[in-house]
């Protein structure tokens, strides 16, 4: 694969990895996870895995970041993809909150309130 | 007196945030802009839209180019009421060309000792031209390169030259920002809680508190980082102590290193011819291949030109990292030998070359760079939320009780979102409607633009009265309609003047026109999108009565309400 594509499929998979683990992160969040799903609040593992997860994908998203450019160049794209996956997970959460369920549908249904 | 620490930093947030977020949404617009500087310049200049290439060859095309170069008129003007008469000729010091992988014209640089100052033995003026490398043709001087001319540099000195006046507010402003960043820190409680938090149906002061929260603390370290090295890349002239208080300590140092270097700090004043500058080249190049990092000239300079001192230093193009330009070769003029080769920079200069690099960013990386627009425009919503939170915590009071602070921050608010927008863009359309050869058109341009702005903010003062009674200022929607036409007309215009429209730029794919005419296109249309909302806003508050209760939502991250206009 020529260099050009690679380092563009890299830097997609970075980018698509941040927002993967700011959604995730989002969603420990009782109220965010009430947006998303109809259930109250994630179960205590549930919210241990999306903390796991979260953290995991924004830290391979680094990993290709470095892949993909020079070691100076690298940290300011991982910390500005966090950036404008924040605000768009921010907006999907204002205006399309079920899209992002598609993220957890592995979980289980969690507490319903009480 | 203040009641405690978080009112006493909410009472500097609002205030140092009011006075000086005029400045900062100047710095933050402008500097998103700059990030695509030079593609404004190619849509500003239809001549110039070729390709980019590498440096052209100095032993064949620049040589006799660099001998064309003259000072500037007005920097003679200012030279000879230092010294009074000036020599005929300035002796030449210094020739410089400077590329990045973005510029298909080549910027010549020259500078002239002036060698009849005995206050200043450094004492020198600039010269410059810009060519067409393709065919070493000096391109027209006098058609503004709107990017790089004009919005890159305003978005730091604001073009107040007066007294270096613009560097100062800007900077004023930046350290202000690092303070209102802290303090906006310290006055939000949920930082963690809230972070994803945008509530858009809930009432104005609500969705604006949240949108001001979020998009300042997600890009928390692009908007510390920027201030931070802004400041930095004008250190020099924040803390000019190489030029006052330790001049003697850097001349001092300027000679040692040009000793360890192995090169000349003077001119011997023996000419000597140069030797071929493009087999230096070739060396240069040969070294970075065999250091493992293959690449293009970015710099290249010939200092003490024509003399027996003379070297020549050849930079590495930082397209791949984030320094600017860097593993300098420095070659003996009359021999073409290798006088020394720069070891990778010092821990301090490498963190300096670090800032410069990532805030004047010259690498090849279109994915940082969109990040870096979107970093900057959310700098600007965050001013101006700002701003809009001012407005709406304090009108109601305001309007019972007959003040008209909410109004003037209000119409000034609107003055430097879309009048700000309105007056680039006016300077655009100007741009493509002016014949290319008319004389003084870089002025037209400039006045366009600054009229533009007055304009704006005359409508803004007359429009915004139903602030007065707590109501929506139909300025804001009046002038996103002209936003509307002025950038849809910038469009059609550079079809209309040079054939250039949107199919044809994009089937050849040249992303510098294309682009930019998209992203007015985007910027249309958002422009439009806001006009209706801000509509059917004004509609619903006129059916509704004024009393409209206020309710404060108790999980608010709002600011203590202790502090009040």
């Amino acid at each position: 694969m020529p260099d050009a594509a690679l380092g563009a499929l890299l830097l997609s998979a970075a980018v698509a990895l941040a927002v993967c683990g700011m959604v995730w992160l989002a969603l420990t969040m009782d109220t965010h996870w009430q947006q998303v799903r109809v259930d109250a609040a994630p179960t205590r593992s549930a919210t241990v895995a999306l903390r796991l997860c979260g953290s995991l994908a924004l830290f391979a998203s680094l990993l290709l970041c470095l892949r993909a450019d020079h070691p100076t160049m690298a940290p300011l794209v991982w910390v500005l993809s966090i950036t404008g996956a924040a605000v768009g997970v921010a907006f999907a959460l204002a205006w399309r909150p079920r899209w992002l369920a598609l993220l957890v549908v592995w979980l289980p249904a969690g507490r319903s309130a009480n | 007196m203040q009641q405690s620490f978080r009112q006493s930093m909410t009472w500097l947030h609002t205030w140092f945030g009011l006075v000086l977020g005029y400045v900062l949404m100047v710095a933050f617009f402008f500097g998103a802009l700059s990030v695509f500087d030079r593609e404004i310049d190619r849509w500003a200049t239809p001549h110039t839209r070729f390709e980019p290439r590498p440096m052209p060859s100095y032993d064949a095309m620049l040589a006799p180019i660099f001998k064309q170069i003259v000072p500037e008129a007005h920097e003679l003007d200012e030279a000879r009421s230092r010294v009074g008469t000036l020599a005929p000729t300035l002796p030449v010091m210094n020739w410089a060309a400077y590329t990045t992988h973005r510029d298909p014209v080549l910027r010549l640089f020259a500078e002239f000792a002036i060698t009849n100052n005995p206050n200043d033995p450094d004492d020198h003026v600039h010269g410059t031209l810009t060519i067409d490398p393709r065919n070493g043709t000096v391109l027209p001087h006098d058609q503004l390169k709107i990017g790089s001319e004009f919005f890159y540099p305003l978005h730091f000195s604001l073009h107040l030259e007066w007294k270096q006046l613009g560097y100062w507010i800007v900077a004023l402003a930046a350290l202000v920002m690092m303070a209102a960043l802290v303090s906006g820190v310290v006055m939000h409680r949920r930082i963690l809680r809230e972070l994803f938090t945008f509530r858009p149906h809930k009432h104005t002061r609500r969705s604006v508190l949240d949108l001001h929260n979020l998009t300042g603390v997600v890009a928390l370290p692009f908007h510390f980082v920027f201030a931070l090295s802004g400041l930095t890349i004008f250190a020099g002239i924040y803390l000019p102590v190489s030029e006052t208080m330790f001049k003697p300590q850097a001349q001092a140092h300027a000679m040692a290193e040009a000793k360890t270097k192995g090169v000349a700090f003077r001119p011997a004043g023996v000419a000597a011819p140069l030797a071929s500058v493009d087999a230096m080249v070739v060396e240069a190049k040969r070294r970075w291949d065999a250091r493992g990092m293959p690449g293009e000239v970015g710099f290249l300079v010939v200092n003490h030109v024509g003399d027996v001192n003379s070297y020549v230093s050849i930079y590495r193009a930082g397209s791949d990292r984030v320094a600017l330009v860097g593993q300098a070769v420095h070659f003996d003029g009359p021999s073409g030998r290798v006088v020394h080769e720069e070891p990778p920079p010092s821990a301090v200069a490498g963190v300096n070359e670090f800032l410069t690099g990532l805030h004047l960013q010259h690498f090849k990386h279109w994915l940082l760079r969109w990040f870096y627009v979107l970093g900057g425009l959310l700098g600007c919503v965050c001013i101006a939320t700002g701003f809009l939170f001012f407005v709406e915590k304090r009108k109601r009071m305001h309007a019972s009780t007959g003040v008209s602070g909410a109004r003037w921050v209000d119409a000034l608010a609107v003055t430097a979102v879309s009048g700000m927008v309105l007056a680039a863009l006016s300077m655009l359309v100007v741009n493509r409607v002016l014949p290319a050869d008319l004389a003084g058109r870089a002025d037209w341009e400039k006045g366009a633009f600054w009229a533009a702005w007055v304009l704006a903010l005359l409508h803004a003062l007359w429009r915004s009265a139903p602030v007065q009674q707590a109501r929506i200022a139909p300025a804001w929607r009046e002038q996103c309609w002209a936003v509307v036409l002025l950038a849809v007309s910038a469009v059609l215009l550079n079809w209309i003047t040079t054939g250039d429209h949107l199919l044809a730029t994009l089937g050849r794919a040249y992303w510098p026109v294309a682009g930019f005419d998209l992203a007015l296109l985007v910027s249309a249309g958002l422009a439009a999108f806001a006009a209706l909302h801000l509509r059917r806003r004004e509609r619903q508050a006129r059916a509704q009565p004024l009393a409209e209760p206020v309710d404060e939502p108790t999980t608010t991250s709002a600011a203590p309400e202790a502090v009040r206009a």
